[in-house]
């Protein structure tokens, strides 16, 4: 009788079943945030006159810093919310790095240039 | 208006921006005084950083609220009837008609 009841139980942890809206709304939120913070670490970087290479590391950590504030807000239990972790630090990298050279070259030329 | 990440938010972008007028002064001075630039003084340097961090936080809470991904939380508070209801099937047509009618 356990025995049937546990089969049970772990068939029914494999069958998750996801709701889209809400994965499709979580995804939207990180999107937002992910690009306010490329223009917002670019219009720093720019602030800070950062150039060539370390700008782009200063990148690296502003998608870093995103990262974990995104799973500071998730609180202890991202699972809830994400189906991986790994895809909230990699998604939209590159465009994401776009954003941020646009922004960051306006600024420098707006503060160290003129 | 009264919403503390707007506000949050408001503060980081203005010491941004106090950060951008900080720098744009110390990079005239050094122009004026015909100093080579290295680096920006550390005060604006860790304002900057900070109020990146504090205008992130703003926007981070003004973005929206995580929703629960699996599908059984968002349906466990809803009834049988509730998820049942097609409004395609309702029947006007019946006994009702006759039943509840003001004719006599």
């Amino acid at each position: 009788m356990t025995e049937n009841k546990e089969s049970k139980e772990t068939k029914f942890k494999e069958l998750v079943s996801y709701s889209e809206p809400a994965l499709r709304n979580n995804s939207s939120v990180v999107e937002y945030c992910r690009t306010s913070m490329s223009a917002l670490s670019g219009c720093t970087a720019g602030i800070l006159g950062l150039t060539g290479l370390s700008g782009f590391i200063f990148y690296i950590f502003s998608v870093l810093a995103l990262w974990g504030l995104l799973l500071f807000k998730a609180g202890n239990l991202w699972q809830k919310y994400f189906l991986n972790r790994h895809s909230l630090l990699t998604g939209g990298f590159f465009s994401g790095l776009f954003t941020y050279v646009l922004f960051w070259t306006f600024l420098y030329g707006m503060v160290h240039v003129y | 208006m009264f919403n503390l990440y707007r506000q949050i938010f408001a503060l980081g972008i203005l010491s941004l921006l106090h950060a951008a007028y900080s720098a744009a002064q110390h990079r005239s001075y050094l122009r004026i005084t015909e100093q080579e630039f290295d680096g920006l003084p550390l005060d604006i340097f860790v304002q900057g950083v900070v109020s990146l961090f504090l205008s992130m936080y703003g926007i981070l809470y003004l973005a929206g609220d995580f929703k629960e991904v699996r599908a059984i939380e968002e349906l466990e508070c809803k009834t049988w009837e509730t998820l049942h209801n097609t409004p395609a099937f309702y029947i006007f047509n019946h006994r009702g008609k006759t039943l509840f009618s003001n004719k006599f």
